[in-house]
């Protein structure tokens, strides 16, 4: 107990004065949590000042980012090739910036990661480990990682599973994510084994193998995207497993956009009562966000500083209004490659202003993440169609076509849609365009055949890892 | 101080008395704050083996404190050493308040009472009298925030042993504790609960109060309601009964000397070995949580589920 005192002590000062953070210190808190929930079953009051926050008042969230701004771009513009050219040809003093001043230092792109990888690297910190995006557009960007990222990550993320019981010393957690999200697989591994979770690293392979898996092990924690998951629930189905045949008490999905149709299958068929949408992305790791009962997304603010820039005029999104999410990691979360304001092209709505009534209404949120920025179309010049309006529909369909696949273009003002056969089989062209109609898309159907459905739209289940024994388990059994 | 004196068994049963008093009083109540208070405690943390330890040094220099310090200083860390834990422990019961006003008052008064009401009988029982009901309830608030926070019997019973081994050390090879107690006597907040008579005085230290109180809760949190009568009995016969008359039948102590014993070298060995046979008997301790679900139907504090770093990025 009195360690236990020193040691948040410890951990609330580094965060304070913005200084690298001990990570066993935070470890250690890890297992004291832990002994804390063995003996008294529950954390006690206040349990999430611990991790640094929320800072409630609107004031002394400014306060905080203007400093962990200030701090970042100062460490920057020493460490960082790139950032100190950029930060230099800005001309800001960085010891005046703050959230208005912030807007004077251009965005960064992904491109901008891609094509002078180098010159993101700090001087000042060895490289460990690289990671690369999975996403579906464009080339990769391969992000390196220290190891003190690599130790302070799944520390901090293992100490808010702890707390919040997401991770359990009786959970089996299930990895269905690409083995080629290295600090994704390797996060998560660390984070359960600091939280003494069982973890189970099988990759994107074959679905029915993932479920025998989820079957057997009685896996509790499931992580995986949500494409994934579709796959998973619509195989189930076809084999009639159902939610006996589980033990889920929660599904962790990030990376793709979750439709409310899917999460609903997933709780009837896998009989998981959680489902958790969360926000988090390679190149602003480790910056998440959480959604929360009401749709929204709330962006952690103790790690970063989040931003919604208006797609066309640079400024921030007005109320209502789309924009991108544009992320700063903040020193000492991000060490060995870090960005300032970074572009994530993730679109996502303003809310109107206003408090906000939810369960997490001392963070600051926004929309769900909508989808890519190059992905949106545009109808007319106030009419936008997200990819997010387009999946919710098309995997609304009572045909149950998970995870959807089409391919949507903008034509004369309406949506020219393309779809699988399966998407619309016993259902027929002229419901499925009432349907869509219903949804407030006007759509025009075009039906190709299914072997192009993977085609039209890729997903990260399309991430597929083979095995030798990939779907012909029975042979000579 | 010896003007009239009296027999030594008539002092020994004058001291058996005091002593019953105050370990039944104190370890009573303790269980009962146990059963009908809960504390707010820490976000993080529970007792462990380590605490003990930290315990053990701060009570091993604590006679030295006395040696060195200034007495004011002695007397400024002791108010601060009471105020914490007896707000901690009554804020929940009175409300932050009327805690800070019972505190002052009570505090104020024995400081009060230590420079001003010495001169009599009448004014020396008075300040046991107020002294005793400042400890007591120290005694209580600091047993509950030790086993509330989640200190198990087998640390009771080792930090009991640790202490049998610290008692006979510093009463019969380092005689320093009842120097020590005996110079310090009726100075502000003297961690003794007691009484005079006549000309002599009789107490009983707050560690050893801290002690039975400790033990007969943590017993009834581990292992029930008839552990808890069996640990109360030990607390009574070996506390008690043979803390006050071994050391007149070995002829333990000498008359000079306000009486002073040294509870914990038997205290201490029996609680071990009790605890032993609890273990053996009825297995691994409850939990407090074990504990709570049990016989408690206090409702259960959530915390609210907050965004926070989420252990497992994706990459999009
Ligand atoms: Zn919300």
């Amino acid at each position: 107990m009195f360690e236990t005192g020193v040691r948040q002590f410890r951990m609330a000062m580094s965060m304070v004065w913005g200084r690298r953070i001990d990570t066993r210190n935070i470890g250690r808190l890890v297992d004291d949590v832990l002994a804390t929930l063995a003996e008294f079953g529950e954390p006690g009051a206040d349990a999430q000042e611990l991790l640094g926050g929320p800072l409630a008042d609107p004031k002394a969230q400014q306060e905080f980012a203007t400093r962990g701004l200030r701090r970042t771009a100062r460490r920057l513009a020493t460490a960082s090739p790139f950032y100190a050219r950029r930060l230099a040809a800005a001309d800001v003093d960085l010891a005046k910036l703050d959230l208005a001043g912030l807007r004077a230092i251009p965005v960064t792109t992904k491109q901008d990661l891609v094509e002078r990888p180098g010159d993101f690297l700090c001087t000042d910190v060895a490289a460990y480990l690289t990671t690369r995006t999975t996403g579906t557009t464009g080339r990769p960007a391969e992000i390196w990682l220290s190891r003190y990222e690599m130790e302070l990550w799944p520390a901090l993320g293992a100490l808010g599973s702890v707390l919040r019981e997401d991770l359990r010393p009786s959970d089996i957690m299930q990895v269905n994510v690409s083995s080629q999200a290295t600090a994704a697989v390797h996060l998560t591994a660390a984070s359960c084994r600091l939280a003494r979770t069982g973890c189970r690293l099988l990759g994107v392979m074959a679905p029915d193998s993932a479920l025998d898996s989820l079957a057997e092990s009685g896996a509790t924690l499931l992580f995986t995207y949500p494409s994934y998951l579709a796959e998973l629930v619509t195989s189930a189905r076809r084999r009639g497993m159902g939610p006996d045949d589980f033990k889920l008490r929660c599904v962790n999905l990030g990376g793709e956009v979750l439709s409310p149709s899917l999460d609903q299958a997933a709780r009837q068929t896998l009989g998981v009562p959680q489902i958790e949408d969360s926000f988090s992305m390679t190149e602003v790791i480790p910056v998440t966000g959480r959604t929360c009962s009401q749709s929204h997304l709330h962006i952690d603010l103790n790690s970063g500083h989040t931003e919604l820039i208006d797609l066309e005029t640079g400024e921030p999104a007005a109320p209502g209004a789309l924009g991108t999410v544009v992320i700063t990691p903040y020193f000492p979360y991000r060490d060995c490659m870090p960005v300032f304001r970074y572009d994530t092209r993730d679109v996502a709505r303003r809310l109107p202003d206003g408090p906000l009534s939810c369960e997490a209404s001392g963070i600051p949120a926004i929309s769900q993440i909508l989808g890519k920025a190059d992905s949106l179309l545009r109808l007319g010049p106030a009419d936008v169609i997200t990819p997010r309006q387009l999946i919710d529909a098309i995997e609304a369909l009572p045909t149950s076509p998970w995870p959807a696949r089409y391919r949507a273009t903008a034509h004369g003002g309406r949506i020219q849609l393309t779809l699988p056969a399966a998407a619309i089989t016993d259902y027929g062209e002229a419901a499925a365009r009432r349907h869509f109609a219903e949804a407030g898309l006007d759509v025009d159907l075009t039906i190709v055949s299914d072997d192009q459905a993977t085609s039209l739209r890729h997903t990260r289940s399309d991430l597929r890892e083979a095995t030798f024994n990939t779907q012909h388990a029975l042979v000579g059994a | 101080m010896t003007t009239e004196p009296i027999s030594l068994l008539q002092q020994t049963f004058t001291e058996f008395g005091v002593i019953m008093v105050g370990l039944i009083a104190v370890s009573a109540c303790a269980l009962f704050y146990f059963r009908h208070v809960r504390m707010e405690r820490p976000p993080v943390g529970t007792f462990n083996g380590r605490d003990i330890g930290v315990l053990l040094v701060f009570i091993s220099t604590l006679p030295f404190l006395y040696a060195v310090l200034p007495d004011w200083l002695i007397t400024c860390l002791l108010v601060l050493t009471f105020t914490s834990s007896l707000f901690i422990g009554y804020k929940p019961v009175v409300g932050a308040t009327r805690a800070w006003l019972g505190i002052g008052l009570l505090i104020g008064l024995n400081i009060w009472t230590s420079h001003h009401l010495m001169g009599s009988t009448a004014g020396w029982q008075l300040w046991w009298g107020e002294l005793s009901i400042l400890v007591g309830l120290g005694a209580i608030a600091v047993a509950n925030l030790y086993v509330q926070g989640g200190m198990k019997l087998q640390y009771v019973a080792w930090f009991a042993l640790a202490l049998a081994v610290y008692d006979i050390i510093f009463a019969t090879i380092l005689p320093l504790t009842d120097k020590l107690v005996a110079g310090y006597l009726a100075h502000p907040l003297d961690p003794l609960l007691g009484m005079r008579f006549g000309i002599d005085n009789y107490g009983v230290g707050l560690g050893d109060l801290l002690i039975y109180a400790l033990f007969l809760t943590a017993t009834y949190k581990a292992y029930g309601a008839h552990a808890a009568r069996l640990a109360f009995g030990l607390i009574v016969v070996v506390g008690g009964v043979v803390t006050a008359f071994v050391p007149f039948l070995l002829n333990f102590f000498d008359t000079e000397l306000d009486l002073l014993v040294p509870s914990q070298a038997f205290f201490g060995p029996a609680a071990f070995l009790f605890y032993l046979w609890m273990k053996h008997r009825y297995g691994r301790e409850r939990t407090m949580g074990e504990y709570r679900a049990s016989t408690d139907s206090a409702a259960l504090t959530t915390t609210p589920a907050q965004p926070a770093p989420a252990p497992e990025p994706a990459s999009v």
